[in-house]
């Protein structure tokens, strides 16, 4: 098994430090220093060769293996399962407010414009329009009404 | 089993898992049972908000679904103060959109500033375009609220009949007060769910908004405008004080129109006391004496309860009525003898007293009742006035009555009184609401109210047909219509002046008439109060043509068939008397000492039935002459040959088939008259 160290160097690609031949070091009791802890060990490189090392079949790992898998699998699902409903009713939630708010400007919008219509029909203006552009009042029996659609409000919806 | 230390590690850490797990449950436990309400509450204060649903009023509609009065919604502007980092720098920027003034915006943000105010309107109701120009400057310190108006998008139209609204939006005056609660809805509560952001992802209905109701008038805004154009052409020329105008269909006595002068506009504010004046609905709420246009109510009432026919001849005195004491005039110089027919088209004061007088005084007042005077209508309006109508009469109150005076009517009840004669006797209470609807509801059609038989339908007919005698012949010429024929009366009453206690200079100048006579589709009453005297100022003068007019386009717009060529002229009696002036000098206190005296002198010749029939007026039915055979629908030829065979002698006007006559069939007629015949193509 790979040491924190080999992988590190694995990844560096450094290569294996060469052994080091330790000077002999001469110690004058008197003068020197306490020695720090593990100050005599050093760190090296030690090359394992695993080739010919075999796994040994292990069937019941494995497939302790799966069903942690499984059953995980089966938790995050249960779990999603559980979230997904709220997290799409939040969504939805943000759209019909959304549409919501549309509808009543698209309802304000329409009185709105019910009222101009309304504006634009008036008996006044139509007058003034008629007289603006020299109409003369058409005789009894000879006004021809238009067809209408349903719900239409123009005046000449025959009733 | 040894265990490892591996294994025993494992178990250390899924014991320590284990307490983690139970400690958490245990807070769980703890926040969301024993302490659920605290926190809920927190929580709902933190994501959820509870907001009013304001509803809109109802829209009132015309009758042909044409939107007279509806809510709009818009947003209004307003800021904080104290969080507008320089008043000067927002005031022109809020003014370079809005219609305001940069520097006295200024100064009120600076003003409410100081006072450490946090709200100030900037400007109410704005524009769609101006809401979204604001928006999207994207400042925090300003602010919107969604306000509703009312809107009126014909403007002035019926806006008597419509009312306003106050600030609060509830109704001041017209049905916008009388309907309040159907128009008002109810505001709904609804419980918003936001996030941190405000942004809001979930609703739920608290309380469900009930709108207000959509109520349909039988208001016609077409025949509507036509009446207060026409009206406000007439007010111009004979500046009269006060003025209306009421169409109702014949047939339902639905309101088609119902215009007052001076008018208003419901979105304008009221400024001033000629402002607040204008909103009076007088052709509801200020009742007036009615003057000769009540002779209809009279001569229908003798009609009904005495031998009385229109060739009946009744002695007019030659202008003067004598009551004990008591002398009247006629108006205009004073009749002979006339027809009770000829009563009615020249409007003779004296003859009407002379009829109310064969009719007595009970019967009178009965009658009276029963045409609807001295009670509200029920059109809902409100302060609808019920007029004056006394339950005790004084000695002379039935000459006054006979006449139109000591009796005050609005215009809807003379409307009502007149629909009586159109609708072959029977009354029924004007009708200004068709249904009342809910958005998501099946519309509340309103009621028709009970019909109540007032006169017989011959005798409605007989009244019909006199009445075209006044439009044809009498002084109401000038409501003649074009293609249609037209019955009606004018009026014209002396405005009794309260500073001096007489009948003064003022008149009030009535038409009140019907069209087509055989087969009547609407009624029109116009009234014009406050005319000035003299000739200009009388019904048939002021207020005939407003009729006309009026009904010449109600009639179109409603489809009705003519009943007459267009090239249709009568063009007899072209210098008649339009004065049609009614007495009003009948002082009610020297009155009643005359007439009791004149009572005591009448008891002894008083027919069963009757409460006063004049010794010295007495009415003689007689007339000795040929009958007036029927000539209408005949040709020149025949009618000649007719007019031999009956030995009266007939003077032909115009060519075709014979359309109109004067004396009416079955008068009887002096040896030495002519029988006027209208012929035409």
């Amino acid at each position: 098994m790979a040491s924190l160290a080999t992988v590190y160097n694995r990844i560096l690609g450094a290569k294996v430090a060469p052994e080091i031949e330790t000077p002999a070091v001469v110690v004058d009791q008197a003068d020197s220093l306490r020695a720090i802890p593990n100050e005599d060990i050093y760190l090296f490189v030690k090359d394992i060769d695993n080739s010919r090392v075999i796994r040994q079949a292990d069937p019941k790992a494995r497939i302790d293996c799966w069903r942690m898998i499984v059953s995980g699998g089966i938790a995050v699902t249960f779990l999603v399962g559980m979230l997904l409903p709220g997290a799409a009713s939040r969504i939805a939630g943000y759209q019909i407010q959304t549409l919501k708010q549309d509808q009543q400007k698209l309802l304000n919008d329409k009185a709105a414009l019910e009222l101009d219509e309304a504006r634009l029909l008036s008996p006044a203006r139509l007058e003034q329009l008629a007289k603006r552009q020299q109409f003369i009042d058409p005789a009894p029996q000879k006004i021809i009404y238009l067809d209408a659609k349903p719900g239409a409000i123009a005046l000449n919806v025959k009733k | 089993m040894h265990e490892t230390p591996e294994i025993k590690r494992v178990r250390l850490l899924m014991r320590m898992a284990l307490l983690w797990a139970a400690i958490i449950f245990a807070r769980l436990v703890y926040l969301q049972v024993f302490q659920h309400s605290t926190l809920k509450h927190v929580a709902d204060l933190q994501h959820a908000h509870q907001m009013t649903v304001e509803v809109p009023r109802g829209t009132i509609f015309d009758r042909n679904g044409v939107p007279l009065a509806k809510s709009e919604t818009l947003e209004s502007v307003c800021v904080n103060p104290r969080r507008v980092p320089d008043a000067e720098v927002a005031a022109d920027m809020l003014s370079g959109i809005l219609d305001v003034d940069s520097k006295a915006l200024r100064a009120k943000i600076a003003d409410t500033a100081k006072d450490d105010g946090g709200f100030l309107w900037v400007q109410r109701f704005i524009s769609r375009e101006q809401s979204e120009r604001l928006r999207s400057l994207n400042l925090d310190w300003i602010e919107f609220r969604t306000e509703s108006r009312r809107v009126h998008p014909n403007g002035q139209l019926a806006a008597h009949v419509i009312g306003t609204v106050n600030s609060e939006q509830k109704g001041d005056s017209g049905l916008e007060l009388s309907m309040n609660s159907d128009l008002t809805g109810m505001p709904g509560e609804i419980r918003l769910e936001t996030d941190p952001k405000r942004r809001v992802f979930g609703s739920e209905v608290e309380r469900s908004a009930i709108p207000g109701k959509d109520i349909t008038l039988t208001i016609d805004s077409r025949i509507q405008y036509v009446a207060e154009r026409e009206l406000a052409l007439a007010v111009e020329n004979a500046h009269p004080r006060t003025a209306s105008v009421v169409v109702l269909d014949a047939k339902t006595a639905e309101v088609l129109a119902l215009a007052n002068w001076p008018t208003f506009n419901p979105d304008d504010p009221v400024r001033n006391s000629s402002d607040l004046a204008a909103r009076n609905d007088v052709a509801v709420t200020s009742p007036y004496e009615p003057g000769s246009v009540f002779k209809v109510v009279t001569l229908s009432s003798a009609l009904e309860t005495t031998d009385l026919r229109p060739e009946s001849i009744i002695p007019c005195m030659n202008g003067v009525l004598r009551l004990g004491r008591r002398v009247i005039r006629e108006a205009h110089g004073g009749y002979g003898k006339l027809s009770l027919a000829d009563v009615l088209a020249k409007s003779s004061n004296i003859g009407a007293i002379q009829i109310a007088m064969r009719m007595g005084q009970d019967n009178q007042h009965a009658y009276v009742e029963k045409f609807g005077f001295g009670q509200a209508t029920g059109i809902p309006l409100p302060s609808e006035s019920r007029g004056t109508l006394r339950k005790k009469w004084q000695a002379t109150s039935f000459a006054s009555v006979a006449i139109g005076h000591e009796i005050a009517v609005t215009a809807v009840q003379l409307a009502q009184a007149c629909d009586v004669v159109a609708n072959n006797g029977v009354l029924l209470p004007p009708r200004l609401i068709i249904k009342k609807q809910r958005s998501d509801e099946p519309p509340e059609y309103e009621p028709a109210a009970r019909p109540r038989t007032v006169l017989r339908p011959e005798i409605a007919i007989t009244m019909r047909q006199l009445m075209e005698g006044v439009v044809l012949h009498g002084t109401g010429r000038r409501a003649r219509l074009t293609g249609y024929t037209a019955g009606g009366k004018t009026g014209t009453a002396q405005i009794f002046d309260r500073a001096t206690h007489s009948y003064g200079r003022y008149y009030n100048g009535s038409f009140m008439g019907f069209a087509p006579v055989g087969n009547p589709a609407i009624v029109i009453v116009v009234t014009l109060n406050g005319t000035t005297g003299g000739a200009a100022g009388y019904g048939g003068v002021v207020a005939g043509p407003v009729f006309k007019q009026v009904a010449t386009a109600a009639l179109r717009i409603l489809d009705v068939p003519r009943d007459l060529p267009d090239d249709f002229k009568d063009d007899s009696n072209e210098n008649v008397d339009m004065n049609d002036l009614s007495i009003a000098g009948l002082d009610p206190t020297t009155g009643s000492e005359l007439m009791s005296q004149t009572q005591s002198l009448a008891q002894a010749s008083k027919p069963p039935g009757q409460a006063f029939f004049v010794g010295p007026v007495a009415v003689s039915n007689v007339v000795v002459g040929p009958k007036v055979p029927d000539f209408r629908g005949m040709s020149m030829r025949d009618v000649i040959l007719r007019a031999g065979e009956a030995g009266v002698s007939v003077e032909t006007i115009g060519h075709g088939i014979a359309r109109a006559q004067s004396p009416l069939p079955g008068m009887m007629v002096p040896a030495e008259e002519q029988v006027k015949v209208q012929f035409s193509r």
